[in-house]
């Protein structure tokens, strides 16, 4: 009986052993997935425009209510104001999709201002910098919603332009 | 009783531990697949000696320009491998950039001027806006865009459609305007990001032919 004790203490061990050897191989692996997950970081490059705040709103349910949006703009950078001043620029616009519990009634954009090239200061455009805010007007169902807004625009330095991006505006709606 | 117990345990716990990590090799390839296809012919810019304007450098510099073959503004299409024995300037735009849209004389004059040396101007239009091939619409709208453009500057050179599929070839194409001065023998001479100037473009016009 001591002996069968024994035989059984063994392949305890033994057993150990093996997953302690798998355990370790497996966490090896997943610093490989960790390392490169932080390189990848590195290389991918700021947001033009991020979005700051309200992360979370409190709204009357069923009864159109103003949020105010925060913006920010990369430093160097403009993007075309939701009014341009050339119908081939791509203007500046919020949306809502449809069957978030939430509907945009209405978006007030600010007034851009006047931006020329310092190639040719003849051409103007109408433009947003830094930080900017847009009013959105917003009926929300009853109950608690993850809402994911989109802000679509399109961004130039002084000589380039880049393409034309939408950014997710994510915000917790709360209406009661 | 309890050791079959316990054998179960680490079967299961063992079973787990290798599905894990099979995931984990298969994101960590994944990762390293995307960061090959990040790095792959992307451009940068480096400071000018002596300051000034940063320059871009083209890891296409001196190397065959990729070919391409796109469809004009007639739906005719148009291969980069049939101006061979022509230097030719590629250019990259938008109807929505504006520097691109105050280059376009520029091309145009520095065009008229040497075409009779051999030198021709590919405007190739590259809005951005990720269309599915099915999206007729879309397409449609985008066409409509550009050969009303191209109608007004009274483009003369070739105006191509469909930039977006060629542009990583060309380097990921994050900025534009961008251009690519293409010698006769269909080598990358000269190549820039942003607006410069049309005395800056002629000097690798120049290049393109006399290379």
């Amino acid at each position: 009986m001591q002996v069968q004790g024994l035989g059984s203490m063994k392949i305890t061990m033994q057993l150990c052993t093996a997953i302690a050897v798998f355990v370790f191989g497996a966490l090896a692996a997943q610093g490989q997935v960790v390392s490169s997950s932080a390189q990848n970081r590195s290389i991918i490059k700021t947001d033009q425009v991020t979005y700051l705040l309200p992360a979370q709103v409190s709204v009357p349910a069923g009864r159109p209510t103003a949020v105010t949006l925060h913006f920010l703009i990369k430093q160097g950078l403009h993007i075309n104001s939701h009014t341009p001043s050339d119908e081939y620029l791509i203007p500046t616009a919020f949306t809502i999709p449809d069957g978030a519990g939430v509907r945009l009634d209405a978006a007030t954009y600010p007034h851009g201002t006047t931006f020329t090239l310092p190639v040719d200061p003849t051409v103007k455009l109408n433009v947003y910098t830094g930080e900017f805010v847009i009013q959105a007007r917003i009926v929300a169902q009853a109950g608690n919603h993850l809402v994911q807004g989109k802000l679509r625009y399109q961004a130039c330095d002084n000589n380039a332009c880049m393409p034309p991006k939408t950014i997710t505006v994510p915000i917790d709606v709360i209406a009661k | 009783m309890r050791r079959n117990t316990l054998v179960l345990s680490a079967v299961v716990l063992i079973l787990a531990i290798f599905a894990w990590a099979g995931w984990a090799n298969w994101e960590y390839r994944k990762q390293a697949a995307e960061r090959l296809l990040a790095g792959a012919a992307q451009g940068e810019l480096v400071p000018a000696p002596g300051g000034g304007t940063p320059q871009y450098v083209s890891p296409l510099m001196g190397k065959p320009a990729p070919t391409f073959a796109l469809g004009d503004l007639s739906g005719k299409k148009v291969t980069l491998a049939s101006y061979r024995g022509k230097a030719v300037l590629i250019n990259f735009w938008a109807t929505w950039c504006a520097p691109c849209r105050l280059e376009t004389p520029w091309l145009i004059e520095l065009r008229n001027k040497y075409a009779a040396q051999g030198f021709e101007v590919l405007g190739v239009d590259t809005e951005g806006d990720d269309l599915q091939k099915s999206d007729t619409a879309g397409w449609a709208k985008d066409k409509a865009a550009v050969g009303k453009f191209a109608a007004e500057m009274k483009v003369p050179y070739p105006v191509l459609m469909d930039g977006d599929s060629i542009s990583r070839d060309y380097g990921g194409l994050d900025d534009l305007p961008a251009s690519f001065f293409v010698d006769r023998k269909g080598k990358v001479v000269a190549a820039q990001v942003g607006l410069t100037s049309e005395s800056e473009m002629e000097a690798k016009i120049e290049k393109a032919l006399t290379e």
